[in-house]
């Protein structure tokens, strides 16, 4: 079930999953007092993955142990669709092999532990944000170079035959 | 004070077919005992994790809801319009018994987290530890029992140094000897816990005010099987595997030293570096260097 709030494209985009629903509205009270978000929650780990399939995402921040589909996974699917979103796991199953885990496949943004601290939270979410954004300019950018690269390689060659 | 007293070394001796029989039994208790702690830690573990989902999202919701009363008693005093005065005294009101939830959800929160550093007893990794935080976790959990009746002082070295150890094992001789202190004390008293670094060994003292051992009674302290307590009530077990915990499986030493008046202290000494560490560390020094 997807629960949302209004979108605009300037927005930031967050995505919540958790399979309990009250992590969710916690979590997005708090954002929602705080920051303007677009703020996107699911219980099912597999509908956030359809979510992801279709709408861009600034972050996601997802439970660990969750039924069918594991925050590892999920953000494993996450990486796969959108590499530039960020990934933020947070998990009341606080483990070491979990948490290397994470980060080795998933390259993960941040690994954080429940009960979570809501300035720190927002603290992550913030910087994940700006992390996403630089890497989507970056992104722009170079293919703006490509671009323009391409179009100096046709002037060259059109240079080229017009004097030889 | 009485001089310190250490247990008696352990000789091996061919033995007689009851004693090879009681020494089997001993066993057997000890391995029950062990099977114990294990699961008391495996369900520990699993109360936190069940507990930290709840207690994080109502720690979020007080702090949410404490900003919006705030926010909601701004807006209504700048507003033009009169705010009846039974509206700003409920908002108050409001905003006093969230104030408390917060205090009572972060004394929650104290307990879950000294019980997830206690719970490390499924860890069998030898890892670096501050002991100071693994006596923290078991007096905050031990003094839920004793706390009306005992004071506890901690006068902890400022120089301690993380010590290598198995933090689940640690956990136990901490809680044997905090347990036994504080039933050593009749009624009112103090038990204080001391750390220092001695040498390459770090020193934990565990000192009561209580009753003292009766000088009867101390050779056998460290026997397995001997206790002073109702029967159901004491293994018998406790200073033995403490014992074990401290000198067999940490190359450490134990010893006590009491008084009739003034109580009795119990010495632990443990290693910084356990030897197989610092053999592996020193090859690896050999082989950097060579």
């Amino acid at each position: 079930m997807e629960k949302n709030g209004s979108s605009s494209p300037s927005q930031p985009v967050i995505l919540i999953v958790d399979d309990e629903e009250m992590v969710i509205t916690s979590v997005r009270a708090f954002l929602n007092l705080e920051t303007e978000y677009d703020i996107h929650g699911f219980t099912s780990p597999e509908e956030a993955a359809k979510f992801l399939e279709t709408q861009a995402v600034d972050v996601v921040v997802s439970d660990y142990l969750m039924p069918k589909m594991n925050g590892i996974q999920l953000l494993g699917r996450a990486k796969q669709l959108q590499p530039e979103a960020a990934r933020v796991l947070l998990t009341g199953h606080a483990d070491k092999q979990s948490a290397i885990q994470a980060i080795n496949d998933v390259g993960l943004f941040q690994y954080l532990e429940k009960p979570w601290d809501n300035a720190q939270l927002l603290l992550v979410i913030q910087s994940a944000i700006e992390r996403t954004q630089l890497f989507r300019s970056l992104r722009d950018k170079i293919s703006e170079l490509d671009t323009a690269h391409s179009s100096l390689k046709d002037v060259q060659s059109r240079l080229l035959r017009a004097f030889l | 004070m009485s001089e310190e007293v250490k247990p008696a070394p352990q000789v091996d001796e061919p033995m007689d077919p009851a004693t090879l029989e009681a020494e089997l039994q001993t066993a057997n208790r000890k391995l029950a005992e062990a099977h114990k702690m294990a699961s008391l830690g495996r369900l520990a573990a699993g109360i936190v994790h069940e507990i930290n989902t709840p207690i994080g999202s109502i720690l979020s919701n007080n702090e949410t809801t404490r900003r919006s009363l705030d926010a909601i008693r701004e807006q209504l005093i700048a507003g033009d319009c009169q705010v009846p005065a039974k509206a700003l005294k409920l908002l108050d009101s409001v905003a006093t018994l969230a104030s408390v939830d917060k205090i009572a959800c972060e004394r929650i929160y104290g307990v879950i987290r000294s019980l997830k550093t206690f719970a490390r007893v499924n860890e069998g990794d030898l890892r670096k530890m501050d002991v100071r935080e693994l006596l923290d976790s078991t007096i905050k959990l031990s003094s839920s029992v004793y706390r009306s009746r005992i004071a506890v002082d901690k006068d902890y070295g400022a120089d301690v140094p993380e010590v290598e150890c198995y933090p689940g094992l640690l956990n136990q001789v901490f809680l044997n000897l905090i347990v036994n202190a504080s039933q050593a004390i009749e009624n009112e008293g103090t038990i204080t816990v001391t750390t220092r670094l001695e040498g390459d060994r770090v020193h934990i003292a565990v000192s009561d005010t209580g009753s003292g051992i009766p000088a009867e009674v101390r050779p056998k302290i460290f026997a397995a099987g001997f206790t002073t307590k109702p029967f159901g009530e004491g293994t018998g077990l406790g200073l033995t595997i403490t014992r074990e915990i401290v000198e067999d499986t940490h190359g450490g030493a134990i010893s006590f030293e009491t008084d009739m008046d003034n109580g009795t202290t119990f010495h632990v000494r443990i290693p910084v570096v356990q030897p197989r560490a610092a053999d592996q560390q020193s090859e690896q020094t050999r082989q950097e260097s060579s």
